[in-house]
């Protein structure tokens, strides 16, 4: 019975959303701020990933944001695992395998090396700083999973993730203070293609990726801390 | 003239620089809350007077709202900002002797992040703005909920996290589908063109942004992991789940409803709405005896209550629930903070452990007290001018249907004035005879001095409601005149 119920439910529900999406005209051009960015994007921002230049220009505020619940996740986790670290001592874990330890040794620099170059050229080429600081993380993993007994320094994870969250918002004042607006992009554009352009943003980039790669790293090292 | 931009940005920066304290005292941090509160505070009082003239609108990034995010500090926006920060300030006075427990470094930092996003969800304009504030005030409140880490802290936690998520997730779907037909998400450019689309394709987000919200704003269905969430969190965080999280959440419908969708045909559902989780919280919490389940189902009842008067729709409705809403606030924080001292003496959430209390606890006893009888609607406390105005506007509608709504919202008062009642008898009138001898214990003056800021400003505002009517008044026609918000912001 409870089943039907909610069966029923559910089909209401997914024919009201049928019912709004046939009148919806999704991606035409009638998406009049994003044509807005599209046309105007590199000239405003100077950044020529037009995806970039709303994420970190026009929509600035939003990425603060959701740094900020990245930040929350990682601190809330923290604080909810913590509670179960004391845990079973000699409880086995399988050692990796030859293949494994050597591959996560050769891999280990050049995914870094890969995240690290993604963010940087975040506001020319696809990916950025969520994008570069994730394959960081995933470096990071790969230590955990082949290099037994290695972790991160929990300490130095946690100075890089508040510098990194810091130097956003000091960006963001220093904006305020010059341009009356808070993220105003206050640095000279420069050549729309080159590394060196589009003021604050390449800055705000390497910033954030630095911050998600220490946290999505402090993450994997909260739940991977379970087994050991 | 302050930017109000400052009363997001100082919290998030602090927030961000908490963990940095670890390498230079532990004894800092709890300072921390307190001190981007009081600035909050300061700044959103500075502010106040400006706004009652002209809202006030921040565009960020250098760019025009309909292109960039835009803040719009109105009269309700900063009434909101105001609550939050005072609310939020005293209760982190209450925090420094009442958080001993675990890692009090994480539980400043989520704190602060979860009284920023309900700072960012009542000052932004741009509706997927909205949205990212929500997640961080919905995402700290979880992990608050499970702070002391104990079972049925961890329960209640998953369970507000699985309805928050599906929740938030219906918000998303709602604000895809509003930007697929506007194509733009700030809510005045939104509100500007709501009329000029098929009434179906913007009913399907309206039900999903209420939906959504919903959970948090705890409206009947929705708010099965209220009781559980509210009771096992620590009495700071209940007081703050209680008396800010659940009316941001209201914020948001409102805004939704009035400025966005402009919706008033849906104004009679919410009203049903409001009467039946009325209803329902007060008949639940008159069968507690877990007095901070008690406390958590008084909070469903009042929320209801609010959820009527807003709906009723007039100004003097809309006026009557702002009031109530802040009478709520204020209450309901007092109620779980002297009730969260009094269950750390006696060590048991159960109302019979009450027994004597006001002999061992005589002021926070009292606060208690004063609290129930503000939240039961006595004059002369804060409760009483809120109720009557909302009985006043619900009945100059002259409607056969208000009448008998106004019947049960009187009769769910009674059932309200029991339950708190019996417990006020508790702790007078009860027990003395079997624990005599017992010293007199008095709270440390962190937990005296907001617990009886609290009782002071519900004897004062109960006594002069002229204090907060001009803000309140300003609040409820900015809400009912959406042209003049969408002029303001798109000349």
């Amino acid at each position: 019975m409870r089943k039907l119920i909610s069966l029923i439910l559910l089909v209401i529900i997914a024919g009201g959303i049928v019912l709004s999406l046939k009148e919806i005209p999704f991606g035409i051009s009638k998406i009049k701020i994003g044509d807005y960015y599209i046309k105007k994007g590199i000239e405003e921002t100077g950044a020529t990933n037009i995806v970039t230049s709303v994420v970190v220009s026009y929509r600035g505020f939003d990425t603060l944001g959701e740094i900020t619940i990245l930040f929350t996740a990682a601190i809330g986790l923290s604080a909810v695992l913590g509670t179960y670290r004391k845990r079973k001592a000699g409880e086995k874990v399988e050692p990796p395998s030859f293949i494994v330890k050597t591959g996560c040794r050769f891999l280990f620099p050049i995914l870094l090396l890969v995240g690290a170059y993604i963010f940087i050229h975040g506001h020319l080429t696809p990916g950025g700083g969520f994008q570069g600081g994730a394959i960081i993380a995933s470096a990071f993993l790969l230590m955990y999973l082949g290099c037994e007994g290695k972790r991160i320094n929990e300490n130095t994870s946690i100075v890089v993730e508040v510098l990194g969250a810091l130097t956003f918002i000091v960006l963001g004042i220093i904006g305020l203070t010059i341009g009356k607006d808070f993220l105003f992009n206050f640095l000279p554009k420069g050549e729309p293609n080159t590394l060196l352009s589009a003021g604050i943003i390449p800055v705000i980039y390497i910033a954030i990726g630095f911050k998600v790669g220490s946290e999505l790293a402090g993450i994997i090292d909260h739940l991977i801390e379970k087994n050991q | 003239m302050v930017n109000p931009i400052l009363l997001i940005v100082i919290p998030l920066g602090l927030a961000f620089v908490v963990p940095l304290f670890r390498f230079i005292s532990k004894k800092i941090e709890k300072f921390i809350p307190f001190f981007a509160l009081l600035a909050n505070l300061i700044i959103s009082l500075t502010l106040f007077p400006h706004v009652l003239e002209k809202p006030i609108h921040v565009s960020i990034g250098g760019f025009l709202p309909p292109l960039g995010i835009n803040l719009v500090a109105g009269p309700l926006g900063i009434l909101f900002a105001m609550l939050i920060a005072l609310v939020g300030f005293l209760v982190s006075i209450y925090a420094f002797a009442y958080i001993k427990e675990k890692d009090q470094e994480k539980y400043h930092i989520l704190y602060l992040l979860l009284l920023t996003g309900a700072t960012g969800v009542v000052l932004t304009g741009d509706i997927f703005n909205l949205f990212v504030f929500f997640e961080i005030l919905c995402i700290s409140s979880y992990s608050l909920v499970a702070y002391f880490g104990d079972k049925p802290g961890i329960e209640s936690a998953v369970k507000y996290l699985i309805q928050g998520a599906v929740g938030s997730s219906l918000v998303l779907i709602g604000i895809g589908l509003l930007y697929g037909q506007f194509g733009t998400l700030n809510m005045a450019d939104i509100a500007s063109n709501i009329h000029s689309v098929h009434s179906i394709s913007v009913f399907i987000p309206l039900v999903l942004l209420i939906t959504g919200f919903g959970v948090e704003a705890a409206i009947f269905p929705l708010n099965a992991w209220l009781p559980d969430a509210h009771s096992s969190a620590p009495s700071s965080i209940s007081a703050i789940l209680s008396g800010i999280a659940i009316e941001v959440g209201l914020y948001a419908i409102v805004r939704v409803v009035f400025t966005l969708f402009g919706a008033s045909s849906i104004l009679t559902f919410l009203l049903f709405l409001g009467v039946i989780t009325l209803l329902i919280g007060e008949l639940c919490a008159f069968n507690q005896e877990n007095i901070k389940r008690m406390l958590a189902y008084s909070s469903i009842g009042q929320i209801g209550l609010i959820v009527f008067a807003l709906s009723i729709g007039s100004l003097s409705g809309i006026n009557g629930g702002l009031f109530q809403l802040v009478s709520h606030t204020l209450s309901k924080a007092l109620l779980f903070l002297a009730a969260g001292y009094m269950i750390f003496r006696s060590g048991s959430m159960n109302i019979s452990s009450f027994e004597g209390m006001g002999k061992k606890m005589p002021y926070t006893s009292f606060a208690f007290t004063i609290g129930a009888f503000s939240i039961v609607g006595l004059p002369p406390f804060i409760g009483f001018p809120g109720k009557f105005m909302i009985l006043k506007a619900a009945l100059f509608e002259q409607d056969i249907l208000f009448t008998i709504l106004v019947f049960l919202i009187l009769l769910a008062t009674i059932i309200e004035g029991a339950y708190f009642f019996r417990v006020v008898q508790t702790i007078y009138f009860k027990g003395e005879k079997s624990t005599p001898g017992q010293e007199r214990e008095i709270a440390p003056l962190s937990v005296l001095i907001p617990v009886f800021i609290f009782v002071g400003l519900i004897v004062v505002i109960g006594i002069y409601p002229k204090l907060i009517t001009e803000i309140l008044e300003s609040s409820a026609s900015e809400l009912l005149n959406r042209a003049d918000y969408i002029k303001n912001i798109l000349p």
